[in-house]
This record gives C-alpha cells, sequence and structure tokens, in this order.
C-alpha cells in the first residue's frame, strides 16, 4: 500500500535502498508507529535517511504526499519548490548583476509586497526580476542580491536579504550534491609519502633489528623497535574566491571539507586569491584588502616540498592576466599574472591547477585565452574526482614537467 | 526500582520524544543506533542513560584515530607470547591464553544483554565502519588462531556516535537507524538544567539561558557554547554568587562558555 509512498521519496531526492525499505515495513509489522502520525514521521525518518542534510528532503515529500492531512496558512513547500532549482540554474557570470542598484525599501512595504506577489504567483521562476525564485533580481527569493527584500530558505552568502523566512527546521542542513564528498577524500588518500624520519616514538615491533638482536645475544630475546611510518605530505590549497566563482562554491566547499576532515597530512595550509595570484594571498574567501600575506613571504616560509592545489576558474580577460598593472583588487608589484604563476611554478614544482569550468581543447577562443596560457604553465584538471584523482597522481609522480 | 523495558529519558538525562523513538526503533529492529549531533548535545550521554534506565551494563569503545576494526574484536599478543617462551612459562603452548578480547567480543561473550557504545566512531580510518559491517550484522566473528567462533549469545545493543568529522560509507549507514540530535530549544533546554540541579533559582536560570541563546545566537562566533558548557557556566555562576540581574551586562566567567579568543573578542564588541 505505500509503495506509491516509496516513489515519492525517491523522486524528491532521497537515495534509499531496498534494505532500508523492507526494515521500514519490518517496523510497521511490529507496531512501531503505533498508530500514530507522529510516530510514523519519526520511524520513518530514523530508518530511511541516514543524513541530517535530507531531513529536509523527507519533511517536503511527507508535505507533498500527505498534504491532505496538513493544514497550513503560507504555502512554504510550494515557495520550497520554486527556490528549489538553483542548482540546476547554474553560472551567473556577469558579476554586474550582483551590485545592488535599488534604494532599501521600508520593511513593511516589502513584506506587503511578498504577499501580493505569492497570490499572484503560480509557478516556478529562477532568474528573473520580478517572480519569487532564484538568483534573480526581484526582491523576493533565495541568493538575491537585492538589498532590503525578503530572503527564502536561505543558504549562503549574498547578504542581501534583511529577512529569512522558513519554517523547517533542518533546511540549513541541506546540501544538493552531485558529488560525494566521501569520494573527495577517497581520493585525498592517494596523497600519501610515508617516512620514518620524523620525531615520533619508538612504538612499532622492528623484526629484522629484533632478530639481530637476539642472534646477536646468542637466541637470547631483545626486542627492537622503531618509529611508525607517518605522511610526510604538506600541502597548500589555493582557492580563487572571484565573482565568477560563485556557482562552483558548493563544489569547492566540499573539496575544502574533505581536506579539512582528512587528517593524515603533514600540514595544510589554505589561502585565497583573486581570479589569478598576483603579489598577495588572502587568508580569508572575502579576500578583504590588508587581510592577505606577501606572495614573496610564502615562498621564503613554506618550502617547495608543499604540494599546491590551486582552485580556479582561470575565466579572467587576457589584459587583467598578462598586463604588469592587470590586477584590478590588489597590487601587481611589477609583475604581471602570468608571470607571477610562473614564479609560482618555478618555486613549487609539485603544483596542480583545478578547474569547475575546465574546458579542454576548447581554449582557442578569445576569452579562454588566460585559461590556455595558464595551463601552459600548470597542470590543468577539470574539478571533478576523477580530475582530482589524475591531478593527485600527477603531484605524486616525482616527474617534473618541461 | 522497576525494570524498563522502553526508553523515556532517566532523571538526569532529557530524551526529546523523536530520539526516544529512535531508541526503541533501533531495540525493536535489532539494529545499531548512530547518533549524530553538535557537540555537547549528549551524544555519549545517551548511551549511560539508556544503560541506566534498562538496568543493563554498559560497554564503551572508544575510538581513536588510530584504532582499528580488529581491535574490537580480539588482540593476539604476539609479543607478550615470546617474551613468555623465553622462560618457559606455564600456558606457552595455548594460543588461547594470548587472544584479548576487545570490547565487542567482551559484549558478544555476556551472558546478559549488554548496551555497546562505539564512541566517535567518525575519529578512525574511513574504512573502519565497512570492516566492521559482518560482525555488526551477524553479531559473531571467527578467531583465527584458535580456529573459534565468537557469537553474541544475546544481541548487544548497539549505540554509535559520529562527530561527522568524515563522511561514514553507505553500505554502513543502510544498516544503521538514525538519530541527529538537535540542539535543544529554550523548553527543553530548561528541563535538561533542572535535570542536573537541584535547587537552582528560577531567576538566576531564566537570564542565564537568555544570555546563553544570546551567544550562540551571535552569527560571527566559530564555537558555539553547548549544553555540558551551559551547566558548568551555571554551576561556576551559582558558587560565584552571582547577581542574576547583572548577568546579561557583565557577562561573568564567561572563558567557561566560550573557549576561543577570537569568539571573546567578539562576544564582548557585541555587548557593548
Amino acid at each position: 500500500m505505500f509503495t506509491s509512498f516509496f516513489y515519492t521519496l525517491k523522486s524528491s531526492g532521497l537515495n534509499i535502498s531496498a534494505t532500508e525499505w523492507l526494515t521500514l515495513m519490518e517496523a510497521l509489522d511490529k507496531g512501531l508507529a503505533h498508530s500514530s502520525f507522529t510516530d510514523f514521521y519519526y520511524l520513518c525518518r530514523t530508518v530511511l535517511v541516514k543524513n541530517e542534510g535530507e531531513y529536509d528532503k523527507l519533511d517536503a515529500a511527507f508535505l507533498e504526499y500527505f498534504k491532505n492531512i496538513k493544514e497550513e496558512k503560507l504555502d512554504m513547500e510550494q515557495i520550497d519548490k520554486w527556490l528549489h532549482n538553483d542548482a540546476k540554474s547554474g553560472k551567473l557570470t556577469n558579476p554586474e548583476l550582483y551590485k545592488d542598484t535599488r534604494t532599501k525599501r521600508e520593511a513593511v512595504e516589502v513584506h506587503r509586497m511578498f504577499r501580493e506577489r505569492l497570490n499572484e504567483q503560480n509557478s516556478e521562476h529562477n532568474g528573473g526580476n520580478y517572480w519569487i525564485g532564484t538568483g534573480g533580481g526581484s526582491e523576493f527569493g533565495k541568493n538575491g542580491r537585492v538589498a532590503g527584500g525578503i530572503q527564502l530558505g536561505n543558504e549562503a552568502g549574498m547578504k542581501t536579504a534583511f529577512a529569512v523566512m522558513g519554517e523547517r527546521r533542518y533546511k540549513d542542513f541541506r546540501r544538493d550534491t552531485k558529488l560525494s564528498m566521501r569520494q573527495f577524500q577517497v581520493a585525498f588518500r592517494e596523497l600519501r609519502q610515508y617516512s620514518r624520519k620524523l620525531d615520533l616514538p619508538k612504538t612499532e615491533l622492528d623484526i629484522d633489528g629484533t632478530i639481530d638482536s637476539t642472534c646477536n645475544q646468542g637466541g637470547y630475546l631483545k626486542l627492537e623497535f622503531e618509529q611508525p611510518r607517518k605522511n610526510t605530505v604538506k600541502l597548500m590549497l589555493l582557492f580563487d574566491s572571484g565573482g565568477s566563482m560563485y556557482p562552483y562554491s558548493e563544489l569547492c566547499n566540499q573539496l575544502f571539507q574533505a581536506v579539512n576532515k582528512a587528517n593524515h597530512f603533514k600540514d595544510v595550509k589554505t589561502f585565497y586569491f583573486h581570479n589569478c595570484i598576483y603579489a598577495k594571498l588572502y587568508k580569508t574567501p572575502e579576500c578583504l584588502s590588508g587581510d592577505w600575506i606577501d606572495t614573496q613571504w610564502a615562498f621564503r616560509n613554506y618550502d617547495k616540498e608543499y604540494k599546491v592545489i590551486i582552485i580556479g576558474d582561470a575565466g579572467m580577460a587576457p589584459e587583467e592576466f598578462l598586463d604588469k598593472n592587470g590586477n584590478y583588487s590588489g597590487p601587481n608589484n611589477g609583475l604581471s599574472g602570468h608571470e607571477w604563476m610562473q614564479l609560482f611554478r618555478s618555486k613549487y614544482p609539485h603544483s596542480i591547477w583545478l578547474n569547475p569550468s575546465y574546458h579542454g581543447d576548447l581554449t582557442k577562443l578569445y576569452w579562454m585565452e588566460s585559461e590556455r596560457l595558464i595551463k601552459e604553465i600548470v597542470d590543468m584538471y577539470p574539478l571533478t574526482v576523477d580530475g582530482l584523482k589524475r591531478g593527485i597522481k600527477k603531484l605524486m609522480s616525482n616527474q617534473q614537467r618541461s | 526500582m522497576p525494570i524498563e523495558t522502553k526508553f523515556t529519558g532517566t532523571d538526569t538525562y532529557v530524551a526529546s520524544d523523536d530520539l526516544m523513538a529512535a531508541v526503541e526503533v533501533a531495540m525493536e529492529l535489532q539494529k545499531p543506533l548512530l547518533i549524530k549531533g553538535e557537540p555537547g548535545t549528549g551524544k555519549t550521554m545517551l548511551a549511560e542513560a539508556v544503560a541506566k534506565s534498562l538496568n543493563k551494563e554498559l560497554l564503551i569503545w572508544n575510538i581513536k584515530s588510530t584504532t582499528k576494526a580488529q581491535d574490537g574484536l580480539y588482540i593476539y599478543d604476539t609479543i607478550q607470547r615470546l617474551y613468555d617462551s623465553q622462560f618457559g612459562e606455564k600456558g606457552v603452548d595455548d594460543i588461547a591464553h594470548y587472544i584479548k578480547l576487545g570490547k565487542l567480543g567482551e559484549a558478544f561473550k555476556k551472558e546478559e544483554q549488554v548496551i555497546l557504545l562505539i564512541d566517535e566512531i567518525d575519529k578512525a580510518d574511513l574504512e573502519f565502519p565497512n570492516d566492521l559491517l559482518w560482525e555488526l550484522d551477524k553479531m559473531e566473528f571467527y578467531i583465527n588462531e584458535t580456529k573459534e567462533t565468537v557469537k553474541a549469545k544475546i544481541r548487544p545493543i548497539v549505540i554509535i556516535t559520529s562527530n561527522a568529522e568524515k563522511e561514514l560509507p553507505d553500505a554502513f549507514l543502510r544498516r544503521c537507524i538514525f538519530h541527529y540530535i538537535t540542539f535543544p530549544g529554550k523548553d527543553l533546554m530548561r528541563q535538561i538544567v533542572n535535570a542536573h540541579f537541584e535547587n537552582l533559582q528560577e531567576h538566576l536560570l531564566e537570564q542565564a539561558i537568555k544570555t546563553f541563546y544570546w551567544i550562540r545566537d551571535i552569527r560571527d562566533i566559530r564555537k558555539k557554547p553547548s549544553t555540558s558548557e551551559l551547566i558548568d557556566w551555571l554551576r561556576a555562576l551559582m558558587i560565584g554568587g552571582i547577581e542574576p540581574d547583572t548577568i546579561q551586562k557583565k557577562l561573568p566567567y564567561l572563558g567557561v562558555l566560550v573557549k576561543k579568543d577570537e569568539d571573546l573578542e567578539i562576544v564582548k564588541q557585541m555587548n557593548v
């Protein structure tokens, strides 16, 4: 009888296996739902959902399937569906659009307009300037860019709306992910170089040493210990935090989390840059002027053993990359981005570039010239699990690029 | 005290409805219960409370970054045996003498049902949970050295906690009952705190909770104070004899609540 419910859950994006479904059936057989709707909901949640990030999907599916027994004033479910599509809507290419072009409205006025708009609207809108939807310039919706509007289902970042409306408790945990972070983590496991040359207590039995010593003592047992082998890989992560990277922030975040949660590196340093590496490396993703270190300082203090992963879309205008004054958000210090990249590459021979909007061989077009030029300096791979794996292989192979 | 068969929280542990439902489901279906949640929401304490309310023994297996799945089953102490063989100690010829059961093995061997807490499973290696799939499913394992199978007489109630430091593998998750402990709201928090103190001034509690949630709601705070920190703080406030009305203004013993330097700065700035 519940099979259609199963498919409702499936279509809401929950990855439920037959095992879990059968477990639920078993639980129902045992009467664990106590003929109560609330208990049934808890039961489904605890058996079918294995990540708090997916609680919200279950909530949505429940509302959808059992909507006739729920009374509601404001149809948050419907609104949420309209907002749901931002992951697919993809690139926001024109940074001009992010700028706030309007003066602030009165709060009361905005609320009144929101109500009116809600009554008028009956479908999903993304990217427009009027309806409630994602990414656009309307006062209402998610990830919008109009100051003083109402923000729905706030996920991150734009900070332009003053109110967040939404009832679902687990909304914040939600993440619609194409790639699982676990895959990234598994890939990073490859990034290991073991060595005993570290200052650690001797805790591992040294078999060869024990045999030697025991023989030297005429068969009288003498145990020898040695230091355990440890990973010596030091990693430097450099994230492009420019406006054109915005659509990939979730992907970058996953990569960042995967590195953060991997505890097998000897050292991890993370810096940010704007479009290309110039004279400064920023300490925070906001890339605020002053909150930085000199790139030259990094050269002096972080040795060439650091393996460097640069994450960026390499999507800047060629003049920004090639001109000695091309950096519009910070100092150039007399070198063009192209020269900085070459300098960087010669300091850190083990470097790769991961590009979320990788164009492969299609970089002959004018506006992809920067990507082509960077690719000549650093090996570039797409920012995917597969790209990361190939990149890590490259980092681990000691062959230098000619 | 009558022996309970259903978990409903204890004198000192206040459980929410959905948490109690999750514990019941896990027990009925005989599946491991995986508990996740913010630090300080009482994940580890849950197992203690379940053990206490059901009057069962609690075995705790603390997971560290170096823990291997094998450690929970059994360890064959070869080095001790090697040593003993030098001096012809008694029992050297008996391998079983050098097989030491881990926490999982111990739980299987018990005559009565026990609660097994696998604490902070995400601390271990990425593959750790996968290595325990069979053992948790079948509740048995095989000791190679003695050709003996250790099988649980009565399936233990397994509670696993995770701080979400690492993602757990799907195959493992599919076998678990999952519950995420959300941070308690003000009402539940009042109950929780009252369960820890006997004679807490109503007014002091009110002011402390108000300030506590105010700090938690500051957006830039990196490490939000948790329940256990609130309880420590209340204790400090009581011992210090702080006047409740001055709490919000003076923020006494703030270091108990907020641990990071930059967070302390932020709170002080916000309070000006």
